[in-house]
C-alpha cells in the first residue's frame, strides 16, 4: 500500500527544548515578581519624573521627600493623637456596624415580605452618598468623634445588611427543601444552613464595607475639620506651597496601607469560608 | 488520483507524553497517554476509535486536528485542493452562544479565510442536510441538544474537509436523542461521502456506525485491536438487533473489559 | 376575565396582589407605609421637622425649583462631569482590561498598582485632586473616574479569563487567527461582564460625583445638597438627594437598554 507523499501533509512532532533553570525559577515565580516589578517600575518612575520636573513637586512631591516627611510625622506625638482618633472612628464605627447589619439583614432576608417591603429601602440607603448625609448627620451629632463614628458605621451598616439579605436569600432552594424534607424545625434550619451560607456572602459585604468606611473616616474629617489623619491630609494639601504634599502622600499612603492590609485579612478570611463555593459572584470581586 | 486504497490519513509511531508539572522537582511524572500507534485510514471509510477514559483516543484525534502536538512519531494527512484536510466535531459547549445558527455553521468557513456574507451563502445547504431548516435565525439557546449537534455537525461539513474528526458528538445526548442522532448521520456520510474518523466510548455506536473499529487500551494509550464490520450498507437501527451485531459487540467487550473495570475505579486521570 | 390568573381568592386585595407580582406590591407597601409614617410622626411633632423636613413639603420645593429653573444648571453640571468621567473610565478602562485578561504578563506587572489603587478610598485622593485640577469641572470627572475606572477594568478582565476554553479551542481548530478568536470569541463572551461592570461602575461614579461636589464645589447636584443643607433648607436638601437616586436609576436603564441590544443571545435576559 504506496503513499504519494507529495500530496500528503505531515504533522511532526514536537520539537524538545531545554530549559535554563533560572527559566524555571522565573516562571514559577513569574507572579511575584512582575507585580512587584510593576510596583518598583511607580516608584522609580514617580522619582525620576519628580527630580526632572515632568512631575510638579508641588502638587505630587516625590517618594524620597515622602519618606523623609513620614519619617518626620512618626516621631511627631500630635501624629499619633491623629492615628488614635481615626483608628478609634474606624473600630467604633465598624464594629457597631456589623453588630446592628448582622442581625438585621438576617431578619429581613428571611421574612420574604419583610424583604419585599425593605428592598427598595435598602438599595437606596446603599447608594446615598455618605458625603450627602454628612450635613444632616452633623445637625444631630455636632462636630465631634461621635459624628465621624456614626458616618462610618452609615458606611458600613447598609453595605453589609445589603450583603447578608443577599446571602439569606441566596441559600440554594435544595437544600432548603432538603431540610423542610426532613422535617427540621425552622431553628434548625437557621443555625445549619443559613447562617453557614451566609457566611461567605457576610465576608464578601465585609470586603466591599472596608472602601466605605475607610471613605466615611476620611469624609466625616474633611468636614468636621479638627482631628484624625484625614484632617491632616486636608491641611497638609492647604499648605502645598510650604512641601504640604510631601505629607499629604504620606497621608494618602497611609490610607492606601491600611486598605490593603485590610482588604488582604479580609480576603483570607473570605476565601477559608468559600472553599466550597464553586463560582464567584461577581459583584463581591469588585 | 487513481492509486487503489487511497489514503486519508497515515500515522507511524505517534507517541504523547504528558510531562506532570510538580512543584521542586526538575522532572516530574510522565504519563504516557499513547504509545507507538499505527493507524491507517482509506478515503471515505468511517473508522471508530473505541476505549474507556484515559486511552488516548481522544488524544490522537486532537493531534489530527492541530491541536496539541505529540511527542515522537508522524502523521500524514491527504492534502486537498483547497481548505483544510479535517475538521472537528466537538463534544460540549460546541456552539457560540452569541451566533444565530447560520453564524455558527459558517464559521468553519469564515475561520479559513472566507468573508462572512459568503461564508454564510455556502453554509445554508449544509443547515439543510443536517435538517435544521427553518431555524437558521435562530441561537443556540432555543435548540434542543440533538439541535445544536447537528449544527456542530454542519458547521465541519461546511469546510469541505476530507476527514471528519468525532469527538464523542452524541456522548451529551439523552439516549433515544443519541440513536436518532447515529442514523440521522449515517444518512449524511452517505450524502456527503467523508472520511470519518469517530471517537466514542459505547461499543454499540462503535459497531453500528463503522467499517472498522479500532479498539484502544489505556496505561499506556495503544491500540490493541483492529475488528473490520462486515454488516451490509445502508444500514438502519435494527441492524443493532441481528445475532451478528450482538457477536462484534461481544468480541470488543471481552477485549475491553477488564481496562474499563480498572477505570472505574480510579480516579478520572489519564 | 376568565380563569387566566388562577386566584386563591376574591379579595380585591389579593387580586391586585397576585396580578402585580407579589414583589412589587410589598415593595410598594414598603414605599407608602415609610412616606405616611413620615409624614404623620414629623406632623405630630415626634422630632424637629427641621431633621428630615415632610414629603408633602420636598413635593413643593420640587415644583418651586424645577418650574423657576434653579435645578436645572444643577443637574446639568453634574451630568456633564458624571459623562465626562464615565466615558473616559471606558476609553481607559476596557482596553486595559481586555489587555489584562489577554496577556499574562500585563496582568502581573500591573496588579499590584490596581490592588493599590482600590485600596485608596477616592477621598483621599480629593484634595491632591483639587491641588492638580482646581476646583471645577476636571477635577470632578476625574473623581468620577476613578470612582468607576476599577470595576469596569476587574469585570473586563474577569470576562476575559471566564472565556471558555472550548470555544477558543474551535477557532483554533478550524485555523482562526488569534486576531480573529479575539474578535469573535473574547468580546462577545466578554461583554455580559463588561455590561456588569458598567453597572458597578456607573454606581460609584454617581456616588463619586456627588460626594465630590459636596466637599468642594459651587454648582452641581451635590453642591445643591450641601448649601441647602447647611442653610437648614432640609426640604430642597431631600430633593437634592431624590433628584439623585432619580438619575441612577435613569442610568441603570440606559445601561439596561445596552444590554438588551447586545445579548438578545443570552436566555437569562428572556
Amino acid at each position: 500500500m504506496t503513499v504519494d507523499t507529495a500530496a500528503f501533509r505531515v504533522i511532526h512532532p514536537r520539537a524538545r527544548r531545554r530549559r535554563h533553570p533560572l527559566m524555571r525559577w522565573y516562571r514559577r515565580n513569574e507572579r511575584a515578581v512582575l507585580s512587584g516589578l510593576g510596583v518598583v517600575l511607580f516608584f522609580v518612575l514617580w522619582q525620576i519624573g519628580a527630580d526632572m520636573g515632568a512631575i510638579d513637586k508641588l502638587f505630587f512631591s516625590s517618594p524620597t521627600a515622602v519618606a523623609v516627611a513620614g519619617w518626620e510625622e512618626v516621631q511627631n506625638p500630635r501624629f499619633w493623637e491623629d492615628v488614635k482618633i481615626s483608628g478609634w472612628e474606624l473600630l467604633v464605627g465598624s464594629v457597631v456596624a456589623i453588630v446592628v447589619a448582622i442581625p438585621l439583614g438576617l431578619v429581613i432576608g428571611w421574612y420574604r415580605r419583610l424583604n419585599y417591603a425593605a428592598d427598595p429601602w435598602l438599595n437606596f440607603a446603599n447608594a446615598l452618598p455618605r458625603a450627602a448625609l454628612v450635613p444632616i448627620v452633623v445637625l444631630t451629632a455636632g462636630l465631634g468623634v461621635e459624628m465621624k463614628i456614626v458616618v462610618v458605621f452609615l458606611g458600613g451598616v447598609f453595605t453589609m445588611m445589603v450583603a447578608t439579605v443577599e446571602g439569606v436569600r441566596t441559600v440554594e432552594r435544595q437544600l432548603l427543601d432538603v431540610a423542610r424534607s426532613f422535617r427540621a424545625s425552622q431553628r434548625r434550619i437557621f443555625t445549619s444552613l443559613i447562617i453557614p451560607g451566609t457566611l461567605p456572602f457576610i465576608v464578601s459585604g465585609m470586603r466591599i464595607a472596608i472602601g466605605r468606611v475607610l471613605a466615611g473616616v476620611i469624609i466625616a474629617e474633611f468636614y468636621a475639620q479638627n482631628q484624625g489623619v484625614g484632617v491632616m491630609i486636608y491641611k497638609a494639601s492647604n499648605q502645598f506651597l510650604q512641601g504640604g504634599s510631601d505629607r499629604m502622600m504620606f497621608g494618602i499612603l497611609l490610607f492606601t496601607l491600611l486598605g490593603i492590609v485590610l482588604y488582604e485579612a479580609v480576603g483570607y478570611a473570605e476565601r477559608y469560608f468559600q472553599r466550597w463555593r464553586p463560582s464567584l459572584d461577581l459583584e463581591e470581586t469588585t | 488520483m487513481t492509486m487503489p486504497q487511497h489514503l486519508a490519513l497515515s500515522a507511524r509511531g505517534v507517541r504523547m507524553e504528558f510531562r506532570n508539572r510538580t512543584g521542586n522537582e526538575s522532572s516530574g511524572q510522565t504519563l504516557v497517554a499513547l504509545e507507538d500507534v499505527d493507524l491507517d485510514v482509506p478515503d471515505g471509510a468511517f473508522v471508530s476509535l473505541l476505549g474507556p477514559s484515559g486511552c488516548g483516543k481522544s488524544t490522537f484525534l486532537k493531534i489530527v486536528n492541530g491541536l496539541i502536538r505529540q511527542t515522537a512519531g508522524e502523521i500524514q494527512l491527504h492534502r486537498v485542493a483547497k481548505g483544510r484536510e479535517d475538521a472537528m466535531v466537538f463534544q460540549d459547549a460546541a456552539l457560540f452562544p452569541w451566533y444565530s445558527v447560520t453564524d455558527n455553521v459558517a464559521y468553519g468557513l469564515v475561520c479559513a479565510g472566507v468573508p462572512r456574507k459568503e461564508a454564510r451563502k455556502r453554509a445554508q445547504p449544509y443547515i439543510e442536510l443536517v435538517g435544521l431548516t427553518g431555524f437558521e435565525d435562530r441561537y443556540p439557546y432555543q435548540l434542543s441538544g440533538g439541535m445544536q449537534q447537528r449544527a456542530n455537525l454542519a458547521r465541519a461539513l461546511a469546510v469541505d474537509a476530507a476527514i471528519l474528526l468525532m469527538d464523542e458528538p452524541f456522548a451529551a445526548l439523552d439516549a433515544q436523542t443519541r440513536e436518532l442522532m447515529q442514523a440521522e448521520l449515517l444518512r449524511i456520510w452517505n450524502a456527503a461521502r467523508k472520511t470519518v474518523l469517530f471517537v466514542t466510548h459505547q461499543i454499540d455506536e462503535a459497531v453500528f456506525l463503522s467499517d472498522r473499529v479500532v479498539v484502544m487500551a489505556r496505561r499506556p494509550g495503544r491500540i490493541i485491536a483492529d475488528i473490520t464490520i462486515e454488516l451490509p450498507r445502508p444500514r438502519a437501527l435494527e441492524v443493532k438487533r441481528t445475532q451478528r451485531f450482538v457477536e462484534y459487540e461481544d468480541q470488543i467487550w471481552r477485549l475491553i473489559a477488564g481496562d474499563v473495570r480498572n477505570a472505574a475505579t480510579e480516579n478520572a486521570d489519564g | 376575565m376568565a380563569s387566566r390568573f388562577a386566584l386563591p381568592s376574591l379579595t380585591p386585595v389579593a387580586r391586585v396582589r397576585g396580578v402585580m407580582g407579589e414583589r412589587l406590591f410589598y415593595g410598594l407597601i414598603g414605599l407608602v407605609a415609610v412616606v405616611v409614617v413620615w409624614e404623620a410622626t414629623a406632623r405630630m411633632g415626634l422630632y424637629k421637622q427641621s431633621l428630615m423636613s415632610l414629603p408633602s413639603s420636598i413635593l413643593r420645593v420640587a415644583i418651586e425649583d424645577t418650574t423657576n429653573g434653579s435645578i436645572w444648571p444643577h443637574i446639568w453640571v453634574s451630568a456633564q462631569e458624571f459623562a465626562l468621567g464615565f466615558a473616559a473610565a471606558l476609553v481607559v478602562g476596557i482596553p486595559l482590561g481586555l489587555a489584562i485578561g489577554i496577556f499574562r504578563r500585563v496582568d502581573y506587572t500591573v496588579n499590584g498598582l490596581l490592588a493599590g489603587l482600590n485600596a485608596t478610598p477616592n477621598v483621599a485622593l480629593i484634595p491632591l485632586i483639587i491641588l492638580m485640577f482646581g476646583l471645577g469641572l476636571e477635577a470632578k470627572a476625574v473623581i468620577v473616574f476613578l470612582s468607576a475606572f476599577f470595576a469596569i477594568v476587574v469585570t473586563t478582565f474577569t470576562g476575559v479569563q471566564a472565556t471558555a476554553r472550548r470555544h477558543l479551542e474551535i477557532t483554533r481548530s478550524f485555523g482562526g487567527s488569534p486576531w480573529l478568536a479575539f474578535r469573535s470569541v473574547v468580546l462577545p463572551s466578554t461583554l455580559p461582564f463588561i455590561i456588569s461592570g458598567l453597572r458597578i461602575g456607573a454606581g460609584r461614579a454617581l456616588v463619586g460625583v456627588v460626594s465630590a461636589e459636596i466637599l468642594s464645589a459651587n454648582v452641581g447636584l451635590g453642591h445643591y445638597i450641601a448649601l441647602k443643607a447647611q442653610f437648614l433648607d432640609t426640604a430642597r436638601a431631600m430633593f437634592g438627594i431624590i433628584l439623585f437616586g432619580l438619575f441612577g436609576l435613569f442610568i441603570g436603564e440606559g445601561i439596561r437598554a445596552v444590554e438588551r441590544r447586545f445579548e438578545a443571545w443570552r436566555p437569562e435576559l428572556h
